[in-house]
């Protein structure tokens, strides 16, 4: 899943910047919104605004955010992250694990018409036509027709996806796949309502038409300014939400959104600036406010493996070991980030994360040599040093990537470093554009396949470097119609460790989340997922506040 | 242009040597304190830009990893270490070096184009004038962020694009400036003259215009310089401007202004260098502009 760049943050800023030396339009900083006596209102940041609240046309966390409090998908998320019914009370699938039938349970729209079995068929149907052009398309390839839907090879109606009953929807999947439950819960497959979509078209997303199944709804955005939700009476739990009222503010500079927090504007403040965790934990700051657990994510390096210097695997590797992934994790990256030597994060479900090789616990001086070795084993050395170009998309602490190439020059290799704007590099690296890269991954779900998918041979474009190994492709095979988790997984791990032998990625580092939450606000539990719907959130003084307004 | 003294009165053994405006103005300059100071310091900050970092017994892109967020005067850095442990004084004469030459060379760009623009515009008149002006005007309204950005994203960012893209916009008020003083000279005699003795357009323009156009053009650039400078510190406070480990002012400022609780001296060393730097431009542009056209006084 995409995440918000600072560059965009940046260019929102220069923009503001720009209106406000003309006619002061922007929002003014400082002061906490006004909330109407009597109820209880959340304020929060997010990195911009996003690009559409339509959910198959979504691929960023900040879109994601917005539409955990308005849509409910078949399977949910509890305030810990873990797996919860949604709009499906129960499920089950058929001993092959092949077909799934999932109960609906009996919920309104916000407009009072039910949410029935037929809206989820449309809404499949509408991710996987080719017309709506979705970016996320693919990941539901597992199931049956999805990929010939998708690419106009079949008609809409071929898709696996039925409404047996009202209540009752029908998946049927290429193979096993016990993380589907996990899979139904991204943003991509919240249901849209069938009704309102086909009376409006794509502008049912407007404040006004938008109709909900979730705990808010869409009461009104200003581009710039903020987007407010506001409870919704026909959810079906609606007497467990506490806050009446939700804004959510674009916060491009991360820092002044920081003091804004202190100031107490904010009751939440998202991705806070990483190298900001040292002092905002000190004693007299807010610690108590910090919260930064693990994050499904990779940060890693990538090559193209179709050129010299990295065809050589010796060099891949040389680069590896001489990263001092201990320093850029203790000294810039500070928020709690681990060095990291196998792609799939550790706290995956059902895995066990791949153990550091040995050279990782060697002193540093002594991998450089070795790395040194290694390049002129391949052929590098003071006489026909190694040069190449480092790609990385803003969003990346450059210092970070200045910190790689200080390693790698001190053992004669040149790295000229290029920061390029997430959009234009994420179209680089799938036509291959790039010598090396650093990239990240965030989980699309909770299963070690949402990374090691990615260096299966078939997956083309994201498969940045290439990898090709038909005893990797067997493995995954293999663990595809493996039903029993542990011995899934025992599959799965022997396939990360043989791509990662090869280096042809190199992780970096772990990411953890970066969230400061006022002390007072109850119902927050930090996971694994960042998953955070703002219904299972409360203050300690609700009820007073309640009763004073 | 000097007055030739009466015939009459000519007196061959105790010729006065007459004084040039040009001399006049530099009179004028040097009796202006804040302008000759300027100037001093100027000449000392390129100096030290120039010479400085080979002095400074760290790399600008040295990392030194014992030493992270080291304050003043401790591990040997001078003005303390950034969070690589990277001397801030050494990056701090690099990212002098950069934003003087980005504000030179993006001046100069600024300088031809405006000159050569505004000149011909002045010079020919007409419909011509008409429709090169109202060129201006639209370029005006085109929002000079967003212009930079799409250069940046569609091109990649180096520095050479940066200059030009820079001064690629700061043009458009050389060549409204240039436009209105050539207006005023074409009408003139010694122009008429020129025309009568069968000099060509760009002949009139290169030798007769543009030498009278220097006074006003050289205080333009003195006042443009640091007007780039900040143009550049804002793109790379934004994150556009120069690419990791080199570095610029405004980059060092930007890099300060997230650190400054835990290590204030990474904001205020740039900062401060940034200050006087444009306080001086600004003073040179200030006393120029008073020495070269005596009727703004």
């Amino acid at each position: 899943m995409g995440r918000i760049s600072t560059l965009s943050r940046a260019v929102a800023v220069g923009v503001c910047a720009g209106i406000l030396a003309v006619t002061a339009g922007c929002h003014k900083a400082g002061g906490r919104a006004p909330c109407p006596s009597g109820k209880l209102c959340f304020e929060a940041t997010n990195d911009a605004d996003p690009a559409t609240l339509d959910p198959p046309r979504t691929s960023l966390t900040i879109e994601a955010n917005v539409l955990s409090d308005l849509l409910i998908g078949l399977t949910d998320r509890d305030a810990a992250g873990r797996l919860s019914p949604g709009m499906a009370q129960s499920w089950s699938a058929s001993s092959d694990g092949i077909v799934w039938t999932f109960k609906l349970r009996k919920a309104l729209w916000s407009d009072g018409v039910p949410v029935t079995a037929d809206d989820f068929v449309y809404t499949f149907r509408r991710l996987e036509d080719p017309k709506t052009a979705s970016d996320y398309a693919y990941l539901f390839y597992l199931i049956k027709g999805a990929e010939a839907v998708n690419s106009g090879r079949a008609p809409l109606d071929s898709l696996g996806v039925r409404a047996l009953d009202p209540h009752t929807v029908q998946i049927t999947l290429t193979h096993p796949a016990p993380y589907f439950p996990e899979m139904l819960t991204h943003n991509v497959v919240l249901p849209v309502p069938r009704h309102v979509v086909e009376r409006y078209g794509d502008s049912w997303v407007q404040p006004g038409r938008f109709v909900a199944n979730g705990p808010y709804l869409l009461k009104s955005w200003t581009l710039g300014d903020r987007i407010v939700l506001e409870k919704n009476p026909l959810f079906y739990e609606a007497q467990k939400v506490c806050f009446d009222r939700i804004s959510y503010y674009p916060a491009p500079d991360p820092v002044s959104a920081e003091r804004r927090f202190k100031a107490g504007d904010f009751d939440l403040d998202i991705d806070f600036l990483a190298r900001r965790a040292r002092y905002l934990r000190r004693p007299d700051q807010i610690p108590k406010a910090v919260h930064t657990p693990p994050e499904l994510a990779d940060t890693y390096m990538t090559f193209n493996t179709h050129f010299a210097p990295f065809s050589d695997q010796r060099v891949r590797v040389a680069l590896s070991m001489s990263t001092d992934r201990d320093f850029i994790t203790k000294a810039l990256t500070a928020a709690g980030e681990k060095p990291t030597y196998g792609f799939v994060p550790a706290g995956t479900a059902n895995y066990d994360a791949m153990k550091a090789p040995v050279w990782a616990s060697w002193p540093f001086p002594r991998r450089l040599a070795e790395a040194r070795k290694l390049l002129s084993a391949a052929g590098y050395g003071p006489t026909h040093p190694l040069r190449f170009e480092l790609k990385y998309p803003n969003g990346i602490d450059p210092a970070v990537a200045a910190a790689m190439q200080a390693d790698w020059r001190s053992i004669g290799v040149f790295a000229s470093l290029v920061a390029e704007e997430p959009q234009i590099f994420y179209q680089d690296l799938p036509v291959r554009d790039f010598q090396a890269a650093i990239a990240i991954w965030v989980a699309d779900y909770d299963d070690a396949l949402t990374f090691l998918n990615l260096l299966q041979s078939g997956t083309g474009g994201q498969n940045y470097g290439d990898y090709n190994n038909p005893e990797y492709d067997a493995l995954l095979a293999q663990a595809d119609h493996e039903p029993d988790a542990g011995k899934r997984a025992a599959i799965l791990e022997r396939a990360e460790a043989l791509a990662m032998a090869s280096a042809n990625i190199v992780p970096l580092f772990g990411r953890v989340s970066r969230d400061l939450v006022d002390p007072r606000i109850t119902g927050w539990v930090d996971n694994i997922t960042a998953f955070h719907p703002k219904r299972y959130l409360c203050r300690s003084d609700a009820a007073a506040r309640r009763a004073a307004g | 242009m000097t007055t030739a003294p009466e015939p009459g009165r000519m007196d061959t053994s105790n010729a006065i040597k007459g004084r040039s405006l040009l001399d006049d103005a530099r009179r004028r300059l040097a009796q202006n304190r804040a302008a000759s100071v300027a100037a001093a310091i100027l000449v000392l900050l390129v100096f030290i830009a120039l010479i400085g970092p080979f002095l400074v017994p760290f790399g600008y892109d040295q990392v030194n990893k014992s030493d992270v967020l080291s304050a003043p005067f401790t591990h040997g850095h001078l003005l303390g270490a950034d969070d690589l442990g990277r001397d801030l004084l050494a990056r701090t004469l690099v990212g002098l070096r950069v934003s003087i030459a980005v504000g030179v060379v993006a001046s100069l760009v600024a300088l031809l184009i405006g000159v050569a623009y505004g000149a011909v515009a002045g010079y020919v008149g007409g419909r011509v004038d008409e429709l090169m002006m109202r060129l201006v005007d639209v370029l005006y309204a085109l929002p000079f962020i967003f212009f930079v950005i799409v250069l940046m994203v569609t091109f990649g960012r180096n520095l050479i694009l940066l200059f030009l893209a820079i001064g690629a916009v700061e043009w458009l008020t050389m060549a409204r400036i240039v436009r209105g003083q050539t207006l005023s000279l074409k009408r003139k005699e010694f122009i008429e003259a020129a025309r009568a003795a069968g000099l060509s357009t760009p002949a009139i323009l290169l030798r007769h215009i543009a030498p009278n156009l220097v006074g006003p053009v050289i205080v333009y650039v003195t006042l443009t310089i640091p007007t780039v400078i900040l143009a550049e510190s804002f793109l790379s406070f934004l994150g556009l401007g120069v690419q990791e480990p080199l570095t610029s002012l405004g980059t060092l400022v930007s890099e300060g202004a997230n650190q400054m609780e835990l290590a204030p001296w990474t904001l205020v060393v740039p900062a401060v260098a940034m200050a006087v730097l444009l306080s001086a431009f600004n003073f040179l542009g200030d006393g120029l502009r008073d020495a070269i056209d005596p009727k703004d006084r």
